[in-house]
């Protein structure tokens, strides 16, 4: 289903509530106009999934953190952060996860210059 | 007051390139902190800027103990963009050779955390010898020891060589011997014992609320397998059954793991039974072009380690987008959950247990 951004964290709460207590995962695609965030949600017991779509403007991509909701939220929102350059709010990421270059722009992003230069050294957000 | 020590990037217990920032307050855990990344190349990426057929060989990468799973995975996901049906008999091979596969993941995972508890290269060397055993009888069908490149869409590469059958069946009557030895061997023995049971518990409710999967899953009291939750190939007419713990602790996840060798074997005699006559040759990889704008694909998979699941979005020539899941990255994040409260020498015994493949943590 596709949901309006402000209304995330209303949605996945209301799908918890109904049983959909695990997150399959957090994917993000770059639709060059518009990018856009996927949650996959599943109930165990019954066996059902459901899918929570947020189409974001490429230049405002600022997302609530759903960790408060699933916990299981916490690398997939870091993922998102580097690979695609979503702010997620409600949290601060604090050094990334992958990738050990401190490289501009976001390599999932279909604009990524590929073959740009950047620095091999582990990135300087990187906390002991 | 808490110290914090650095573990790795390069030790022997953490099956690959592993950073851990750990806490202690004296010898106990107060947090893990994994630090990940050191293999990380791109996958996603790199699958999105090469044809559909360049990514085969990839994705057999993400997972060098058990290539074939992601293989069968990707395919998969080809197939369905394709609207290509997988022969009847193909079916049974791959569920055949899936199977081999996790038995040798599960052999070689056995000897390395063996070897995490102290118990320091005698069964790591008896199950390679076994894991040997099964790497020989895929390199008969496919032709390679460790990536097979087997996958085709709509069936498998080959079919099974003429003496398959005799030769695994014989394979599989020696190593369900083996591991029975194994367990005698592992359950009998003081030291073993305590340091799994009780040690890295994990509950129903947090083990579905962090997102576990696989083996931590079922080992935790959850019966959910994807082979029987969302079966495919030929796994519903072998009455697979899922293999649930409920302890949640590291013992249940290496007894889980257990019990899934012993289903594994019985679903492969089941399958030679079964197996039907035909063909089941796929298409040559030059022709996967699916006819797809912007198709949707998901594709969930029961690899050794838990569930992969791949969203792809199909173009003509090469995948829109290709995102994965890979097991071992979200059960590597419930390490600080897991660990806390353990001792610093039960990390590595809880390490172990999760049974991690770095290469899949990075993708």
């Amino acid at each position: 289903m596709k949901i309006e951004r402000g209304k995330l964290i209303e949605t996945l709460k209301e799908l918890k509530g109904k049983g959909y207590k695990y997150l399959v995962k957090i994917a993000g695609v770059d639709n060059i106009n518009s990018i856009s965030v996927l949650y996959f949600v599943r109930d165990i017991d019954n066996n059902k999934e459901e899918v929570v779509e947020v189409e974001l403007d490429p230049n405002d991509t600022a997302l609530p953190s759903v960790e408060e909701v699933y916990k299981a939220a916490d690398w997939y929102e870091r993922t998102l952060y580097e690979m695609f350059g979503i702010e997620i709010k409600g949290r601060q990421i604090r050094r990334l996860l992958l990738e050990k270059w401190n490289g501009k722009g976001a390599p999932l992003r279909k604009n990524f210059e590929w073959g740009a230069p950047y620095e091999t050294k582990q990135s300087k957000k990187a906390v002991a | 007051m808490t110290t914090k020590i650095n573990i790795g990037p390069i030790h022997p217990s953490t099956h690959g390139v592993l950073r851990l920032v750990v806490e202690l307050d004296g010898d106990t855990i107060v947090g893990v902190e994994p630090h990940i990344g050191f293999l990380h190349r791109g996958v996603e990426k790199l699958a999105e800027n090469r044809m559909y057929m360049q990514n085969i060989g990839y994705m057999e990468k993400i997972d060098y103990v058990a290539p074939m799973a992601y293989d069968d995975a990707y395919v998969a996901a080809v197939e369905e963009a394709m609207g290509v049906e997988v022969k009847e008999r193909a079916k049974y091979i791959r569920t055949i050779l899936l199977e081999l596969q996790r038995i040798a993941s599960h052999l070689l995972w056995l000897g390395t955390m063996a070897n995490d508890l102290g118990q320091f290269y005698t069964l790591f060397m008896w199950t390679f010898r076994d894991r040997d055993k099964i790497l020989r009888l895929l390199q008969e069908h496919a032709g390679a020891r460790m990536f097979y490149l087997n996958m085709r869409p709509g069936g498998v590469v080959r079919d099974l060589p003429p003496d398959f059958e005799e030769n695994t069946l014989q394979v599989l009557d020696y190593i369900e011997k083996r591991i029975t030895e194994y367990e005698h061997y592992l359950e009998s023995n003081q030291v073993f014992i305590e340091r799994t049971k009780g040690i890295g518990v994990l509950s129903r409710e947090m083990a579905i609320e962090l997102g576990a999967t696989g083996p931590v899953l079922r080992g935790s009291g959850v019966n959910y397998d994807t082979r029987s939750n969302k079966p495919y190939y030929a796994y519903s007419e072998l009455g697979f059954r899922p293999q649930v713990m409920f302890a949640g602790d590291s013992f249940a996840r290496y007894k889980v793991r257990m019990l899934e060798m012993k289903e594994s074997i019985r679903m492969v005699r089941e399958a030679f039974k079964k197996i039907p006559e035909g063909d089941a040759v796929g298409m040559p990889v030059r022709l996967i072009m699916p006819q797809a704008k912007n198709k949707i694909v998901t594709v969930n998979r029961e690899t050794p380690r838990g569930e992969a699941f791949i969203y792809m979005i199909a173009d003509k020539e090469r995948p829109y987008r290709l995102s994965i899941r890979t097991p071992s990255f979200i059960n590597l994040s419930l390490i600080n959950e897991i660990a806390k409260g353990s001792r610093l020498a039960d990390l590595f015994a809880i390490l172990g247990s999760l049974d991690l493949v770095m290469a899949d943590v990075d993708l």
